[in-house]
């Protein structure tokens, strides 16, 4: 079956979007942004709902393909309730990013409260039960992802601050996970392109031979509203503040009906991907903030792209 | 006899203003504000100057009785024009807060590069010279206060995130890696202090606690009106607040506070804690001048307790 060739790097899965509102065993409003793990002999999506009162949790949905999956009849994780959490969970937890590092999950996520949103952190074992680790940033913060390994013996994170109204890619780094410092931009917007307003992490850091890649989304302000996009930058293993590449054009735009209409059309976002032994990376991404997405490419295309198209 | 009593807890100082741009050996644009210590008997203000092209440092002034200074023609701290810290620093350095930790005497300020604002520490023995320790926080941070002693075994600062408005308090072992963020106060929607808050003073150690003076902004159609107000946060947890005073002890009224860059704005860095327990109270009028003002901690602590009284 031919499929139009040279529209994005990233392949559409034919069956998407994979998850939506009717495949939520409970009633809510959208799921979007989930965060994918390969666990046992199973994929595990940690899934962003957002319920109908407006605010969001997580729950779970597992697969034995990476394509077909079914969600657990319960959220897994809700907004802190009580104790010295809830006053930075009161509006919700949002996209969470899961990271394995020394045999456990952490995943970060974005926590909202009445004093604004920022990077918060969990740890988890069996992705049904999460043990809060600490709020890891000041106001005003989001989309963190952490290193899938400590670098020169730090815990390393990506985040979005929002910096003289820009939003570009920053880089932390910590020695217990509490305690931040050292804090750094990574990348900026770049006037012109289809990342031109404001740029973020997406998907947790993929370590490949060349350099630690991180696909990210990139927004362009259009007078009818942003459009989010995916693209990747290549770090440097050693020294991940340091950029070796960084793609010009991006791998996944809106397109396709289910990612151009929504609660929020023309909006592409990845948490999640996985590298499958064979070299083809699925990556899982929200689209329209309505339903729950699967692309594939090749690591060679994605690599050759990042590496040698910088615009 | 200095002072002129008038209808605010903080009194004037008829020689107000004390520093304006005829007191500054060489053409400035403006003079915004001062943070303040006394050592050895000496007072030491450390003043924001604009240059005539817009970019803020920070000059040290001198006096032996807390009126009547002699402003250095050299800046402690200045915008880096080149290395690493440029991106950060190249557009200005400002509002110096002061605080002595146990013997070192440690200064945050503002740094504003093309990234926005950020929060850089310095230490200095001599107030000529100041030895940068670097950012300490991540963009869009602003007014931070060390406290002069150590929190639950961890240094801790106050601090003015942007988004949310709100007062803050972090946690550092080794004030470089900053985490344990929380909430302390936020503005009071109504209030002279409705539309946002801020660090003005670092906090002081009296019996009941830390006593903090902060700024209050009320947006109005014609801008917005900066005012000082106190609150004492309790001495173990500062992240409780004891007290808060419902009214301003400090609003801008006279003519150098009415009219000037920054028209209606009190705005203070630093205050010294006499033994006798007066306050002397420094801050920058209009965004181009420093005043003195004088009070009690017994004035603002009657204050602080009459909160709930309305007239």
């Amino acid at each position: 079956m031919p499929y139009r060739l040279g529209r994005d790097i990233f392949h559409r899965w034919e069956g998407n979007p994979a998850l939506s509102l009717e495949d939520i065993p409970f009633r809510c409003n959208t799921v979007f942004n989930g965060t994918t793990v390969k666990f046992g002999d199973e994929y595990l999506i940690l899934l962003r709902v957002e319920g109908q009162q407006g605010y969001s949790f997580f729950a779970l949905g597992r697969s034995k393909d990476g394509l077909h999956f079914t969600v657990e009849d319960e959220p897994v994780m809700l907004p802190a309730r009580e104790g010295p959490w809830e006053r930075y969970e009161s509006q919700g937890i949002e996209d969470p990013r899961a990271t394995l590092i020394d045999g456990s999950y952490y995943v970060m996520y974005t926590a909202c409260g009445d004093n604004g949103f920022r990077i918060a952190l969990a740890k988890t074992e069996d992705f049904h039960h999460f043990e809060r680790v600490a709020l890891v940033s000041e106001p005003g913060n989001k989309d963190g992802v952490l290193f899938p390994e400590r670098i020169n013996g730090q815990y390393v994170r990506l985040d979005r601050p929002i910096g003289m109204d820009v939003g570009s890619i920053w880089i932390s780094y910590s020695n217990d996970l509490h305690a931040w410092g050292d804090s750094k931009v990574l990348i900026t917007p770049r006037g012109g392109y289809w990342d031109s307003y404001r740029i973020g992490a997406s998907v947790p850091p993929i370590r490949t031979d060349e350099g630690w890649l991180e696909i990210y989304h990139g927004v362009k302000m259009t007078s009818s509203g942003p459009i989010y996009r995916a693209g990747t930058v290549l770090l440097d293993l050693d020294d991940p503040s340091k950029v070796i590449a960084r793609c010009g054009v991006p791998l996944l735009s809106p397109r396709e009906e289910y990612e151009r209409v929504g609660d929020v059309g023309n909006v592409v976002f990845a948490c999640g991907a996985i590298i499958e032994p064979g070299g083809t990376i699925k990556m899982y991404y929200g689209a329209a903030d309505t339903c729950i997405c699967v692309a594939t490419a090749t690591m060679e295309a994605v690599m050759e792209w990042t590496l040698n198209h910088p615009g | 006899m200095l002072i002129v009593p008038t209808g605010d807890i903080v009194r004037r100082s008829r020689g107000n203003p004390i520093i304006t741009i005829e007191d500054v050996s060489f053409r400035v644009a403006d003079i915004c504000t001062a943070g303040a210590i006394k050592l050895d008997g000496d007072y030491i203000l450390l003043i924001t100057i604009q240059s005539l092209e817009g970019l803020a440092a920070i000059y040290p002034a001198r006096s032996r009785d807390g009126y009547t200074f002699t402003v250095s023609d050299t800046p402690i701290l200045e915008p880096a024009r080149e290395g690493p810290a440029a991106a950060y620093t190249h557009l200005g350095v400002m509002d110096a807060r002061i605080t002595c930790h146990e013997g070192t005497y440690y200064i945050l300020y503002d740094a504003v590069g093309r990234h926005g604002y950020r929060l850089a520490i310095a230490r200095t023995e001599d107030f000529t010279t100041a030895e940068s320790l670097g950012f300490i926080s991540e963009p869009d941070t602003k007014g931070g206060g060390l406290f002069p002693k150590k929190i639950k075994g961890k240094f801790a600062r106050i601090e003015r995130p942007w988004h949310g408005g709100s007062i803050w308090l972090s946690y550092s072992d080794d004030l470089k890696y900053w985490g344990w963020s929380e909430v302390v106060m936020t503005p009071r929607g109504g209030f002279w202090d409705t539309s946002r808050i801020g660090v003005a003073t670092p906090p002081m150690e009296i019996d009941e606690g830390w006593l903090i003076i902060y700024y209050g902004v009320k947006e109005t159609s014609a801008g917005p009106l900066f005012r000082l107000g106190a609150a004492v946060l309790d001495a173990e947890d500062p992240s409780v607040v004891k007290f808060r005073t419902n009214i301003p002890i400090l609003s801008p009224r006279e003519e150098y506070e009415r009219i000037g860059d920054v028209p209606n704005l009190v705005f203070s860095c630093g205050a010294i804690l006499e033994r006798n327990g007066e306050v002397k109270l420094y801050y920058g009028a209009s965004n181009s001048c420093v005043c003195i003002g004088t009070t009690s901690v017994d004035a603002i602590l009657t204050a602080c307790q009459e909160s709930d009284k309305e007239f």
